[in-house]
């Protein structure tokens, strides 16, 4: 048993005015491990911290027990200026009896001294039977990796290569440019695609930093945070890169609405994505175009909005309004989703434009009329309760994007999530852009359909969070917390009692966890990289064999012993 | 600490970031992060911005002060981040590249180093001129208003550890900077010359910031939702949806936000009395994010929501305290309707805060080049102002984040371009 020093903070009364300071001095002085009890007017102010660290010093005690205010108040002051002077963390421990116990049982004093005093003895069972994690640290390999040259990957590898870090971007098609070479003009500022692409695509090619791999496939992912290596074909050609930072911006694709609308029979039913196409090899002939919106979203099969169509047909609708003269152009949709000030200024001016809007429900869907091509849409106006028949020569469909076919194999990879509908998703809606994967970033419409302006926006974000990985010259496991200053630690394994049943690798929702084997028998190996204290494997492991040092079987164990 | 420490690099060009919120929050973190100096202003006297009034973030319904707070706490032990709170910018000039900025700091009155937050100088103060705005609030320290303060000393005479100076003075602070990053974010527009939403005519009638400070778990009443006006619970609620935006007399622009929020406040309140009607009246349910709309779904199907499509008319109180009344026009029923809600809240007028500070206290306060609907315009390139969050477009907290992370990125490009 370590020797014990316990400080016990009167917080200038507030603790107390209400808890018997005698009675705890009294209790605590048959504990033959503590060596000092000292009581202080308020241990955070400065002056009292340097007379604690000369008593501790004086004293012969190993670790040091704070009995004061929560960590979420002032001390986590306190514990930190103990650090700084020279006291390492895990032989710190700090008891709240101020927020958690006088102030809220100042009622009921003999209750208040006895949670006190229980309160300070878990607090010295914790202290005696803590022990510090193994730490582990890797050396970052300074560049990056991007899946994906749409907008978004393109945007963060030339936002890298600006801030000079090495970028190897994989690419399925032959070329870059993602979904930003099928489209014509990009709203809300409705400047050419090509235009827009053409300062990227030549940064690309004319970049040294920067090194392209068309017809890219990827085989495998291995390694950790600031050190990935990944094995890809390109050009069938096999190669593997290696890497500290992966930023996957794979893109979505368009969802093709076959049997919905006639779409597939009809010849003048068409996607949003061919009308596009149309517009840019010549051959878009309408006059009166009717758009379609949600069609195969927001339904029983998927149930979301897809955020880009609304805007998508503004920017057509509008178009044909203003380039053609007589035209009669109608939307038909179930509400406009323009959310912010540009698209809804975008929405105003489409409809200053003359381009006419109709709202339907889901349960009254427009109805198209003709056999092999469209004369008329018949729709029922849900505002004024009319049922509408349009005269039209093309029925474009607004059809959503839908994630690509492969992301659940690649989020497998690397040990990152897709959400309900397949799109690679985020830890937190705080931190949108970061996986469960340090090091391992999301954008563009790969993690949910967005702009080609936002596709941009996203890209460059990723790449501002990688860099703070890549300038690092080394990343340290116990660092990777996401909570400043309180350290979980990371499971450890006792190899000898390690039956490798594999119960830690099914529970891991890290992928921390593996078996590795070791002297002719499976023994469980926690990579520390990955693991997040969080016990899923403690729980789990029928003989004690692995824990997390910070909070150990006997710690709880004595810890409950002292609460009862 | 945080783990992205950089003792090297620190040379980099100090960048000014103003606004505390979320979207100042992580552009400051980033930058660091990557070796840059940073000093972040906040006028108020702690961090955390719109997201610190909040209950519960959509679309998860956790609570929004965890991710907050751990932001915060990083951002003030980051060692290259210099906080001024209680500070705004008087004064900005561009010179040589550089931009030499003036933060005029006003004093606190209480020493953030000595006060140990034990509230007795909140209670003594008879004109209730003390206050910490928020219960977990960075630092963890009271503030006293200036303007409140009557200088009876009733503060000084019980604070336990000599942490309140009435003689401090406002400090101007001198910095040379790089770049400016508008972090400012948003603030509830006054609707009152909206005369159909009775806006301050009755007690009921709220804000939803209002409403959410009023209901939220850490607010007045602790998670219970009664009425202002008689503390009693209210039978039915009504969320009015665009009051004041979408409406060329007053915000023309969508909020981006309010759709999603007041579906997610419907769900709170029914999820803590479940016996409560919500009506919400919106224009287009705007829900386009991730699980958005399956969040709008939810409420429709089960728990009892009332989606409405349609702008109340008239919002009036009743007489002999017998609630408000809302007249409306259901559009997709073509029926309208008289009804009587016990609590009104208007959702939507956010805009811009630039827009407020612009008009009320310009010879002060520095504000960048801002458009007629309030928001920084960043397009030219004479100036070093950048901007990200509510205060460049509506967004709610995930596009802020990503709108700051994005910034900070062309912030350290803009500097390489210049190599």
């Amino acid at each position: 048993m370590a020797n014990i020093s316990v400080f016990l903070c009167k917080c200038f009364g507030e603790i107390d005015n209400t808890v018997d300071f005698d009675f705890l001095r009294k209790e605590l002085s048959k504990n033959p491990s503590i060596v000092l009890i000292s009581t202080v007017d308020s241990l955070c102010l400065e002056t009292d911290i340097e007379k604690t660290v000369s008593r501790i010093k004086e004293s012969n005690s190993e670790k040091v027990l704070i009995a004061a205010c929560s960590i979420l108040s002032r001390g986590n002051l306190v514990v930190e200026s103990l650090i700084k002077e020279g006291i390492e963390r895990h032989k710190i421990g700090l008891v709240d009896i101020r927020e958690g116990c006088a102030w809220i049982h100042g009622d009921d004093p003999a209750g208040v001294t006895k949670k006190a005093k229980d309160l300070i003895n878990i607090g010295i069972a914790a202290l005696q039977h803590k022990e510090l994690s193994d730490d582990m640290s890797v050396t970052v390999h300074p560049n990056a990796l991007i899946i994906g040259a749409g907008p978004a990957g393109l945007a963060a590898a030339i936002s890298l290569a600006k801030t000079r870090f090495k970028v190897n971007i994989l690419e399925r098609s032959k070329a870059p440019g993602g979904m930003l070479r099928l489209i014509s003009r990009c709203y809300p500022g409705n400047e050419d695609a090509s235009n827009k692409l053409e300062p990227y695509i030549r940064e690309v090619e004319n970049n040294p930093l920067i090194t392209f791999y068309p017809q890219s496939k990827i085989a495998s992912i291995e390694g950790d945070t600031g050190n990935f290596t990944v094995h890809f074909s390109s050009q069938e050609k096999d190669s593997s890169i290696k890497s500290g930072v992966i930023i996957i911006a794979t893109g979505a694709k368009i969802f093709f609405p076959t049997g919905l609308y006639g779409y597939g029979e009809i010849k003048n039913v068409i996607t949003q994505m061919e009308f596009e196409r149309q517009i840019l090899n010549g051959s878009l002939e309408t006059k009166k175009p009717v758009f379609i919106q949600c069609v195969g979203a927001r339904d029983k099969k998927r149930p979301y909005c897809s955020t880009i169509c609304c805007p998508i047909s503004l920017k057509n609708a509008s178009r044909i309004a203003e380039d053609v003269p007589g035209a009669s152009v109608f939307i038909l949709h179930r509400g406009i989703m323009t959310p912010g000030n540009t698209l809804e200024k975008y929405y105003r001016d489409t409809l200053a434009s003359g381009v006419q809007f109709i709202r339907f429900e889901e349960e009254h869907p427009p109805r198209i009329i003709g056999s092999d091509h469209v004369e008329s849409v018949e729709v029922y106006d849900a505002i004024t309760g009319i049922t509408r028949k349009i005269e039209t020569d093309l029925v474009v469909l607004s059809t959503p994007l839908v994630p690509n076919n492969d992301n659940a194999q690649l989020a497998k990879m690397m040990d990152i999530e897709v959400d309900r509908y397949g799109f690679f998703s985020e830890i937190y809606p705080m931190h949108p852009l970061e996986t469960k994967t340090d090091g391992i970033f999301i954008c563009g419409s790969a993690r949910w359909p967005v702009s080609s302006d936002n596709s941009i926006l996203q890209g460059k974000a990723a790449a501002m969070k990688a860099v703070s990985y890549l300038r690092q010259s080394k990343i340290t496991a116990s660092t990777l917390s996401r909570v400043p200053g309180l350290k979980a630690g990371h499971a450890r394994v006792v190899t000898e009692s390690c039956t490798g049943c594999g119960n830690c690798v099914a529970a891991c929702p890290f992928n921390a966890c593996h078996l590795e084997k070791m002297e002719g028998r499976y023994i469980s190996v926690v990579n520390m990289m990955k693991c997040k204290a969080c016990g899923s494997c403690v729980s789990v492991c029928p003989n004690g064999s692995v824990q997390i040092p910070e909070h150990n079987y006997r710690m709880v164990g004595e810890m409950i012993k002292m609460a009862f | 600490m945080t783990g992205f420490e950089h003792t090297q690099n620190t040379k980099k060009n100090a960048v000014l970031v103003v606004g505390g919120g979320v979207a100042g929050i992580t552009a400051s973190l980033d930058l660091a992060n990557a070796g840059h100096t940073v000093h972040l202003v906040e006028n108020k006297s702690h961090l955390g911005g719109q997201v610190s009034e909040l209950d519960k973030l959509y679309p998860t319904d956790h609570c929004a002060f965890c991710p907050l707070w751990t932001d915060v706490k990083k951002c003030m032990e980051h060692s290259l981040i210099t906080v001024h709170t209680l500070s705004h910018v008087k004064g900005l000039e561009k010179e040589n590249g550089n931009c030499s900025a003036v933060i005029l700091r006003s004093p606190r009155y209480i020493d953030e180093k000595k006060c140990v937050f034990c509230g007795r100088c909140e209670k003594e103060c008879p004109v209730g001129a003390i206050h910490s705005e928020w219960e977990h609030l960075n630092p963890p320290s009271f503030v006293i208003d200036e303007a409140l303060c009557t200088q009876c000393g009733n503060c000084t005479n019980v604070c336990p550890s000599d942490a309140i100076n009435m003689e401090l003075k406002e400090e101007e602070i001198h910095l040379l900077v790089s770049y400016v990053i508008w972090a400012t974010g948003f603030k509830e527009a006054d609707i009152h010359h909206l005369k159909e939403y009775g806006s301050g005519t009755h007690p009921d009638i709220m804000t939803s910031m209002e409403f959410e400070e009023w209901t939220a778990e850490a607010g007045t009443n602790r998670g219970t939702i009664i009425k202002k006006s008689d503390g009693a619970v209210p039978a039915n609620i009504a969320f009015i949806q665009c009051a004041g935006a979408r409406d060329l007399r007053m915000i023309p622009s969508c909020s981006a936000v309010c759709c999603m929020h007041a579906l997610k406040q419907a769900e709170w309140v029914k999820r803590r009395n479940k016996g409560i009607d919500c009506w919400i009246f919106y224009t287009d349910l705007r829900t386009v994010g991730r699980d958005y709309y399956r969040y709008s779904l939810r409420d429709f199907e089960g728990a009892g929501i009332n989606l409405v499509r349609g702008r109340p008319g008239l919002i009036h109180p009743l007489p002999g305290g017998k609630g408000i009344a809302v007249q409306f026009e259901n559009t997709i029923t073509q029926k309208r309707e008289i009804r009587r809600f016990d609590i009104v809240i208007l959702n939507g007028n956010i805009q811009p805060s630039l827009i407020q500070l612009r008009s009320e206290q310009s010879e002060k306060t520095v504000v960048p080049q801002i458009n007629k609907e309030g928001f920084v315009i960043t397009e030219s390139d004479e100036t070093p102002d950048f901007a990200c969050g509510f205060g460049l477009e509506p967004a709610d907290v995930a596009e802020s984040v990503i709108q700051a992370s994005a910034t900070a990125m062309r912030v350290i490009n803009k500097e390489s371009d210049q190599w």
